[in-house]
């Protein structure tokens, strides 16, 4: 597969000095019901997870640059409807399907303790140096929105993703 | 293998200004310093207008040496970053190096680093960014967007790079070596604009350039007559005269290669990222099986000289027509399935023609008195015209030369220089702009030599 990577490079090599950088909308890979998380948690049960993961791909030939940064960032919406508890959503990223879902999310967000009708806005962002999860043409994205509920009625509600970004920045080319 | 190549190349780089006779590319500071023109009745001048085989004094242009030997600084520049005795290890020439990078090995071949670089070409340093999305692939080049080229970018060139033999009563026997290559790049119109427009990608489509390129090479043993039709005012002991030549070479290439398709990728449904784009090479390999392609060709030349002006003018390859009998044709292409090229022999042994581009060369030179000497040259082989004008004063042992020229690319260049006689040997510098790199700038290179007089 170095026929394609090498014709973009004709081109891209010729930044010189300069960054590649790859902005890439990883909310745009994800559907509809990914996106949307609708709940409906017994009320003061140990916390549980909602889990989605999905690969996604990036031009070929990542596999030998070398990883400046990677910032990311997420915003969305919690939709409480009832019941009382704190929701808190984290994004990881990894190379393999089975990578995900292990040590520190990239993201993470709390929504804070919410109690019957109410919308929280949540997002944040992040900066990593010298990641080598990014050097590779296909990742895989998990997203785990962990649902900790207060005793008492069942928390119910929808929890809206609504952007999710991704930032790399490469110091040489991508072949 | 890659190492054997890299060496038997710089070899022929360094060893090429030992020859007897220069091509286009030239090792001659002087020749650097005035824009390129070529002032003296050297090889150079005879290779390409057999008329002048006949003007017996060639080195009527006073402080003309009777040879240059080039000084390479630029080698020592070039093998100190990368060492000869490492050339394999070498990322610079190992694709499977993270420092590999294309562009600055073709600019190597664009601009041997024969001389020393003064001024390198600046390459855009500004970032270049993908924007990716489920549907939207966009690269947005930044200021390298200049470098897309609009039109056919290539290269190409006939040099006679062996010019050995005897001569007789007007005739002349000998060997010519030629090369003669041509490689042209077209962007397909959809490519350039994804490339230049800052537009997404679209599933289902193909992106790609067009290439195209040949190389033959081979020697050619040469008859030619030249002689002095008219004696001008001077009398029959000046130069002056009205010549005319002209030679037969029966070519016998020793090789020939062409490769033509198309080269790039094509995306897949939609979404457009929802799939790898899979690669797309589509093309026919013509390659010699044998040597030996034979074909007749002919040159042409004139030359009038009256006093101080002379002029000239050549044209060469005429007809010149070779017959390799003995060619494969191989037609390669992607095999996703494998993720692999594929090849099929289309034909194992054929018989093919190929041409020779016929190349015109004129040349005019004034001889001022008071040491100043000016002139010009017009070449086109093949891809487009270059012009040469340049002029050189001598002073004593100083010699002092400026010129300009447009190259291939119709790009004006400017060059200065000078040299220093001491008795029977000189130095000569030469300072030269050339657009030979892949940059919308010029860079600057110094040529230095030592000439014998």
């Amino acid at each position: 597969m170095k026929a394609l990577p090498a014709a973009l490079l004709v081109f891209v090599a010729a930044c010189g000095q300069g960054n590649v950088i790859l902005n890439v909308d990883v909310l745009s890979f994800l559907t509809a019901s990914d996106s949307t998380t609708q709940y409906n948690v017994i009320g003061g049960l140990p916390p549980v997870d909602s889990t989605i993961s999905r690969r996604f791909l990036l031009p070929p030939g990542l596999g030998k640059s070398t990883v400046d940064s990677v910032s990311a960032s997420f915003s969305s919406q919690l939709e409480n409807l009832t019941g009382g508890g704190r929701v808190t959503l984290e994004v990881f990223f990894a190379k393999s399907q089975g990578g995900l879902f292990i040590g520190t999310p990239y993201l993470s967000d709390s929504s804070g303790h919410v109690t019957g009708v109410q919308t929280v806005p949540m997002g944040t962002n992040s900066l990593r140096l010298a990641d080598s999860v990014f050097t590779t043409d296909s990742l895989w994205v998990g997203i785990r929105a962990r649902i900790t509920t207060d005793v008492g009625p069942n928390m119910s509600g929808q929890l809206r993703l609504t952007d999710l970004r991704l930032r790399v920045v490469l110091q040489d080319k991508i072949l | 293998m890659r190492t054997g190549v890299v060496a038997v190349a710089l070899a022929l780089l360094v060893l090429a200004p030992l020859r007897s006779a220069r091509a286009q590319f030239s090792f001659d500071a002087r020749r650097y310093g005035m824009g390129g023109v070529s002032l003296s009745r050297d090889g150079n001048v005879r290779r390409y207008n057999p008329a002048y085989r006949a003007v017996k004094n060639k080195n009527h242009v006073a402080g003309t040496p009777k040879f240059s030997i080039p000084v390479p600084i630029g080698l020592v520049d070039f093998f100190k970053d990368h060492p000869i005795n490492q050339l394999g290890h070498d990322p610079m020439f190992s694709p499977e190096s993270s420092a590999f990078n294309p562009v600055a090995l073709l600019d190597i071949v664009f601009n041997p680093p024969i001389f020393y670089e003064v001024k390198k070409a600046p390459m855009p340093t500004n970032d270049v960014s993908f924007t990716v999305g489920r549907n939207q692939l966009i690269i947005d080049l930044g200021a390298s967007k200049v470098l897309i080229p609009e039109q056919e970018f290539g290269l190409g060139t006939t040099s006679r790079l062996l010019d050995l033999g005897v001569g007789f009563a007007g005739f002349h026997v000998g060997v010519m070596g030629f090369l003669q290559y041509d490689v042209g790049f077209t962007l397909d119109s959809t490519l350039r604009s994804f490339l230049v427009r800052d537009s997404t990608a679209r599933p289902n489509t193909n992106y790609f350039a067009n290439i195209d390129g040949t190389v033959q090479a081979g020697f050619a043993p040469t008859v030619s007559f030249a002689s002095r039709v008219t004696r001008g005012a001077g009398g029959g002991e000046t130069d002056d005269g009205l010549y005319l030549g002209g030679a037969v070479h029966y070519y016998m290439g020793a090789t020939y290669g062409r490769g033509i398709g198309p080269a790039g990728f094509t995306t897949g449904p939609a979404p457009v990222l929802g799939s790898t784009p899979a690669p797309l090479l589509n093309g026919d390999l013509f390659t010699s099986n044998k040597p030996f392609g034979r074909g007749v060709g002919g040159d042409v030349g004139i030359v009038w000289i009256t006093g101080p002006f002379e002029v000239g003018a050549g044209v060469n390859d005429i007809g010149a027509q070779l017959t390799w009998s003995h060619s494969k044709i191989q037609h390669f292409v992607y095999d996703n399935a494998g993720d692999s090229i594929a090849s099929i022999v289309v034909s194992p042994d054929t018989s093919i023609k190929t041409k020779l581009p016929i190349t015109y060369v004129g040349n005019a030179a004034l001889h001022m008195g008071t040491g100043t000497t000016v002139g010009g040259d017009v070449v086109n082989s093949g891809r487009g015209t270059v012009i040469h004008v340049g002029v050189e004063q001598r002073t004593g042992p100083f010699a002092i030369r400026g010129g300009v020229s447009r190259d291939q690319r119709k790009k004006m260049q400017f060059g200065f220089g000078g040299g220093l006689r001491l008795g029977p040997i000189g130095l000569d510098v030469g300072f030269f702009t050339h657009s030979n790199s892949l940059s919308t700038q010029r860079a600057i290179t110094m040529a230095t030599a030592i000439s014998i007089y």
